[in-house]
């Protein structure tokens, strides 16, 4: 499973262990580093991909070089707010999560972030092959060949072998032997039917 | 160097592929490098590439030569063909001789392995024989004066990049072999044994990802550099 990963950047040591510990119980969602000055957070982003930041306010105001330097960052970042009078300049930043917010608040925040991710994910084409696809590797893993496969379905031997190089190019097995493991895991065939 | 180890624990396979040994005592990772004629920044790179998958390498990464990521690719190579998979094979084979599985089960166990050994018999040999002499010779026409016009010719066609392209996944069908050990045969009545099967395979799994991980993250960004070094300085000549 993907996991979206955020850094911690917040001076209260027992404020950070709980942000970080919320985090961890959202699924998806993985706490990567804690930091607590800015120097150290500085010194990781220059090495290292996040997909989202989460700094205390306090901190934030330190950090207005990291924000110059990465103007992308902001997109990404999360504001913890622990001082409820100053403005926080609401709207730049991606969320704002106040000390007052309940449970409920708070997981719903997080998982709007994460949503647009997995949302990719499930999208994306790879391992999930068609229901047409799926009868082939069935059929191949009975141990019927391309010309048999062809016959039984009606179509051309060219148009079998398109559907193979699909499911190759899908799924990155290319063995009879092993599509038909494939195929038992996948619920496709039962270890019974396989010859 | 131990404490390194002590703590990252997935080091432990890396450090045959660098030709290091343990027994550090109490010298620390840059003299065990020296010691094992291992570029440092080299070392540090591939570790921290292979342990943290959200690293990108500094940005500097002409530090170290081509060579060294040549000799480390080919070693890991070597270590997956001769360790980890015959290893995992001979496992295999114990754990179905003593077992009270059917023919076909059976068949379907070994005839899968063998296969996925050859395939990556297959995928390995490629690199080995046609990606790896070609980092290899990119450095060298990178060294000299005037690159050979042929080479040039040919960089315009195809790069590293076309090749991470084409580069296949290997670790997918051993999570498929694992699963159907742990779903749909009947079970095994060694336990242990078939424990270390699935063991041997969650490392080798994990293994591959890193590795693959490190070919994307330190490899390719490296080498496409020299090669963008090598077109831009054709095209100016």
């Amino acid at each position: 499973m993907k996991r979206v990963n955020f850094i911690l950047c917040i001076e209260a040591y027992l404020l950070c262990k709980g942000v970080a510990a919320v985090l961890q119980r959202i699924p998806g969602a993985s706490v990567v580093r804690e930091f607590g000055t800015v120097d150290m957070l500085t010194h990781y982003l220059k090495n290292h991909a996040v997909d989202f930041l989460l700094i205390c306010d306090t901190l934030f105001e330190k950090a207005t070089d990291l924000f110059i330097e990465d103007p992308g960052l902001l997109e990404r970042t999360i504001l913890l707010k622990i001082n409820p009078v100053r403005p926080e300049g609401a709207g730049k930043f991606k969320e704002i999560i106040y000390l007052t917010d309940g449970k409920q608040e708070i997981t719903f925040k997080i998982k709007e972030l994460l949503n647009p991710y997995f949302r990719n994910h499930r999208e994306e084409p790879q391992s999930t092959l068609t229901e047409r696809e799926k009868t082939i590797v069935r059929l191949v893993s009975m141990g019927l060949t391309n010309k048999q496969i062809a016959d039984k379905l009606f179509l051309s031997t060219h148009t079998i072998i398109t559907h193979r190089k699909n499911i190759i190019h899908k799924l990155g097995i290319k063995s009879v032997s092993g599509l038909t493991v494939y195929a038992i895991v996948n619920n496709i065939i039962t270890i019974d039917e396989v010859t | 160097m131990c404490q390194a180890v002590l703590e990252h624990y997935r080091l432990l396979p890396l450090l045959p592929r660098f030709n290091i040994r343990l027994g550090f005592g109490e010298k620390c990772v840059e003299e065990v490098c020296r010691l094992n004629h291992v570029t440092t920044e080299f070392f540090m790179e591939i570790s921290n590439a292979y342990l943290d998958d959200d690293y990108i390498p500094q940005t500097d990464l002409s530090l170290f030569p081509l060579g060294d990521l040549v000799g480390y690719l080919t070693s890991t190579h070597h270590y997956y063909l001769e360790v980890a998979i015959p290893k995992i094979e001979r496992k295999i084979h114990q754990l179905l001789d003593g077992s009270a599985l059917s023919e076909k089960e059976r068949g379907l166990v070994s005839g899968f392995f063998d296969d996925y050994r050859k395939e990556f018999l297959e995928h390995v040999s490629r690199e080995d024989k046609l990606v790896l002499p070609y980092i290899l010779e990119l450095e060298k026409e990178y060294m000299k004066e005037k690159p050979d016009a042929e080479f040039m010719k040919r960089l315009q066609v195809y790069t590293i990049r076309d090749f991470a392209r084409e580069h296949d996944r290997l670790e997918t069908s051993l999570e498929n072999l694992s699963r159907l050990i742990i779903k749909y045969l009947p079970p095994f009545e060694d336990f242990d044994l078939c424990h270390q099967v699935l063991t041997d395979l969650s490392d080798l799994v994990r293994d591959l990802i890193d590795h693959a991980h490190m070919e994307d993250k330190v490899l390719v960004p490296r080498v496409a550099e020299i090669e963008q070094h090598l077109l831009r300085k054709s095209e100016a000549g």
